[in-house]
């Protein structure tokens, strides 16, 4: 047989066939993820667990008699599970939603998207413990068993029947959300959501619906994916973040944008596979940066022009607690006396977190943008230092700088693409972005893959310095972080931080000021990659390692958990978050497989009842007894007479 | 200087300016000349495309089709921040404080934009030399003196414009867009707003979008009337408030 285009048509159409299939896989999930995001305004990052419990849901159902011996229930089968588990799925998200989510709807996209990575990490955390990492299989139906000879390929029965199944249930769920009346009550509820409940439409209930819904098509990809793929807790780890980037090409919010990017990037893979299989996993990301830059709205995405930042911090002006020269010295104190009360390293450890935490809360806190990438140039600086020093042989000081370069390229280069959009947009775009890195260090030879770059030589940090000496290095570390963290102090109080906290509070009136608030943006951006970028440089140095985890996305919500424990936007939040997850991490080591879900645990309880974290809860503490007392001075003087009358005190936009 | 000494005479000259937003126009084909250390008015009813037109002006949307020209020179391309930096500075209907920040940092963070620091995030704030003087003399002219101290929130409506109108002079703006400066206002703060805005237009040209009638009548000294996306006459309120097609044009939407 000829080839075509240069490849032996089996290998091409069977690579499409795979292609169609992931395809299929993906429009079923980033449906999912499109409506609870048109209909709730929640980034459902826990859709991938989901969809994991689907495919575990149907393996149980197939090994009930094994699972609840002495009841005598059968095994049930394939078609059982077809339609049983995504009834299941989508209660348990129905029960996920009245618990958790529910809660955050009126809050920020950032708490939505923190509280469904936070369960996200629980689910797959028990299901890890329960199973290992090991894959479980999951045999075709025999209905479907065997295949079909189309001349030019091998067409196995069950994958027809998965393409076709999921072409119809999307575009069913397509037609009842965009052309029914039930679809337009939900796109009403969404719009307005007081106008429809006086229609006497019990809304709570109607958005409930809705997310179990989208679950349970989760849950329902689950199950069609559970005799090809292997069922294990982490198939749907590995998916979800290929599904924001497929919902953030086919246009936020756009249902029919989401059914056919999933479709058109699963077969795109699949060639990707056969002419350029370096590619194949990152193709999706760097599709995504393309249409990023010429559709930013996305290919089906409407554009809007909203310029609402979300403004989190708790920190105060003038509080004791936003001092910064008098906790530089405290910290420098506390710094220094540190390695005499716990190990150098775990002490080490702590600084290079908190100057992450610190580089951090300089884009989420000061100005409120929910970056979900910052592992891309923690981890990028860490493997340069680590490779410039191994591998070249170059001191640790010209390691560091190269690796903080690095890291502040790639994070001029994402600014760049990502700083126009806001919100969940803006998490799921670096999130996406940072993935490429990721797959870049997974299957370039310098990185060594799932080995690392290992003993990484301290060296002699400006030829006299003995790094290998541990306190040394303990004090160099001290050193670098109250340099970072002051620097952080100093961008905070600049005029560009004055500016960057007018653009926080109110945008459009800082543009109209002449501010180009985007400019401002980037350089914020690029300087909190920068620091990270230092801390990541550090890392590699101190523990003699870069390695996957480094650039792994678990290493972005750590640094998010961390500035949020802490506190937002509070000058020592970072410091003190950084501290927690340290410690706690510590603790946790001994659990073993359970930290994962314990950490995901703290997530969703910091969302829940911590949202200010440590510092802002305290800062408002201590701001509330200072008003307590200068309103009993207020009733002590006389009221003043001014100009203008009083007629709206209380109006809108004043805080309370 | 210009060849067309007419043509100088007006600061601001749109021509042909449409927006449509997916098959709704908004505005249509509107032409606006605003003459130079004037008040110009932009009335019309509710929908007419005046706050649209405002956008357009200062670029916080784009038309889709048109042109703008500011002392002769093309603007129709510029970003809205571009905009601000030639002289022309907008408000907003709804008030334009940024309220976590005191009163007098209000003033300061526009008083802070000329000095060309911005960008400067290695520097300290004392960098920024002494701006207390200018920013007591901008809020002893709106009478916000005593409050330098408090934070923008807290402040009541009237105070909170007038606070905006503070903060755009200090810009030394050639042109003020007042977006519906009277909103929202008692009778004692419309009276103040309006001594204020005769005050501040000695030197510059003022366009505003107003619902209050009484005040555009007492304050412009020429009207542009929209109604339904397009200009339906044109003149001082002596003229336009004679004309039958405006008179038909607000019946049943005057609430004055």
């Amino acid at each position: 047989m000829t080839d075509l285009l240069g490849v032996p048509p089996a290998l091409l159409f069977g690579q499409l066939l795979v292609g169609l299939i992931n395809g299929s896989f993906y429009a079923m999930m980033s449906l999912g993820v499109a409506i609870i995001f048109g209909m709730l305004r929640i980034g459902n990052f826990v859709h991938g667990a989901q969809y994991m419990l689907g495919a575990f849901g149907a393996w149980y159902l197939l090994r009930l008699p094994e699972l609840l011996p002495g009841l005598g229930l059968p095994s049930l089968g394939y078609w059982w599970a077809f339609f049983i588990v995504p009834v299941v799925v989508g209660m348990i998200g129905a029960l996920m939603e009245r618990l958790f989510i529910r809660r955050v709807y009126d809050l920020e996209h950032a708490y939505g998207l923190l509280l469904t990575v936070g369960l996200a990490m629980v689910i797959e955390g028990l299901f890890n413990v329960a199973y290992g990492a090991a894959g479980q299989t999951y045999g075709v139906p025999d209905a479907l068993k065997g295949g079909i000879n189309l001349g030019f390929m091998f067409l196995p029965i069950y994958r027809a029947w998965v393409i076709g199944a999921a072409l119809v249930i999307c575009f069913g769920a397509w037609f009842v959300i965009e052309r029914t009346k039930l679809g337009s009550y939900l796109r009403a509820a969404t719009e307005n959501p007081d106008l429809v409940r006086a229609f006497g439409i019990n809304v709570p209930r109607m958005l409930m619906l809705t997310y179990a819904f989208g679950v349970g098509l989760a849950g329902l990809a689950g199950v069609m994916a559970a005799p090809i793929y292997q069922v294990s807790p982490q198939m749907g780890q590995s998916i979800i973040v290929t599904i924001f980037a497929v919902v953030v090409i086919g246009g936020m919010g756009s249902i029919f944008g989401a059914i056919v990017s999933g479709l058109m990037l699963g077969l795109i893979e699949g060639l990707t596979k056969v002419f350029y299989p370096e590619a194949s996993t990152t193709v999706i990301f760097i599709i995504m940066t393309i249409v990023l830059v010429f559709r930013p709205a996305g290919l089906f995405g409407r554009e809007t022009s909203s310029h609402t930042v979300a403004d989190l911090s708790s920190g105060r002006v003038g509080s004791i607690l936003e001092n910064s020269r008098l906790w530089l010295l405290i910290l420098a104190v506390i710094g220094a006396a540190l390695p005499f009360v716990v190990y150098p390293i775990f002490g080490m450890k702590i600084l290079c977190l908190a100057l992450f935490a610190c580089a951090y809360n300089l884009i989420f806190g000061y100005v409120g943008l929910l970056a979900f990438g910052h592992a891309a140039f923690y981890g990028s600086a860490a493997y340069v230092t680590a490779h410039a020093a191994t591998a070249w042989g170059l001191p640790p000081e010209i390691s560091i700088f190269l690796g903080i370069c690095v890291s502040t390229m790639i994070g001029a280069l994402f600014g760049w693409l990502a700083i126009r959009r806001q919100g969940l947009y803006f998490a799921m775009i670096t999130l996406a972005l940072a993935q490429i890195v990721y797959f870049y260090a997974v299957q370039s030879g310098w990185t060594h893959g799932e080995d690392g770059i290992q003993s990484v030589p301290r060296g002699r940090l400006f030829g006299f310095i003995d790094l290998n000496n541990s306190l040394n290095m303990y004090y160099v570390t001290l050193a670098v972080f109250l340099a970072g963290f002051a620097f952080v102090n100093r961008i905070v109080r600049s005029p560009f931080g004055r500016t960057l906290k007018s653009i926080r509070e109110n945008e459009p009136r800082a543009i109209s000021l002449g501010y180009h608030a985007d400019r401002f943006k980037l350089i914020a951006f690029i300087l909190s990659a920068m620091l990270s970028g230092v801390a990541g440089s550090m890392k590699a140095i101190i523990f003699q390692l870069a390695s996957l985890a480094d650039v792994f996305f678990m290493t972005s919500a750590d640094v998010l958990l961390m500035t949020l424990i802490g506190g937002v936007g509070t000058m020592l939040g970072p410091v003190v978050g950084a501290t927690i997850v340290a410690v706690l991490q510590r603790e946790f080591a001994s659990f073993g497989a359970w930290v994962v879900a314990m950490q995901g645990a703290i997530f969703v309880l910091c969302v829940l009842f911590l949202r200010k974290g440590v510092i802002g809860t305290l800062e408002e503490f201590l701001s509330n007894r200072e008003e307590r007392r200068h309103s009993a001075l207020d009733e002590i003087k006389p009221m003043d007479r001014s100009p203008l009358s009083q007629t709206a005190e209380a109006d809108a936009g004043g805080v309370r | 200087m210009h060849k067309n000494a007419l043509q100088d005479d007006y600061i601001i000259e749109a021509e042909g300016l449409t927006k449509t937003f997916s098959g709704f126009s908004a505005v249509r084909n509107v032409n606006l000349k605003v003459r130079r250390h004037s008040i110009h008015a932009l009335i019309g009813p509710n929908g007419a495309g005046k706050t649209t037109t405002f956008n357009l002006i200062t670029k916080f949307l784009s038309p889709t089709a048109g042109c703008i020209r500011f002392n002769g020179e093309d603007i129709t391309a510029l970003r809205p921040a571009d905009v601000a930096l030639k002289g022309i500075i907008r408000s907003f209907q709804i008030s334009a404080v940024f309220p976590r920040m005191t009163v007098g940092e209000n003033v300061e963070i526009a008083l802070q934009r000329p000095l060309g620091c911005s960008y400067h995030f290695w520097q300290s704030e004392r960098s920024l030399g002494n701006l207390t003087e200018r920013v007591d003399q901008l809020l002893d002219a709106v009478g916000l003196l005593g409050y330098r101290n408090r934070p923008a929130a807290g402040l009541s409506y009237g105070r909170k414009r007038a606070l905006e109108i503070a903060t755009t002079l200090a810009l030394d703006p050639e042109m003020m867009l007042l977006d519906e400066p009277m909103s929202g206002l008692g009778h004692e703060d419309v009276e103040r707003i309006s001594e204020l805005i005769r005050k501040v237009a000695a030197q510059r040209t003022i366009l505003m979008v107003e619902h209050n009638l009484s005040v555009v009548a007492a304050l412009s000294d020429n009207i542009t009337v929209l109604a339904a996306g397009q200009v339906l006459s044109e003149g001082p309120y002596s003229v336009v408030s004679q004309d039958p097609r405006v008179v038909e044009a607000y019946i049943g939407s005057v609430d004055e």
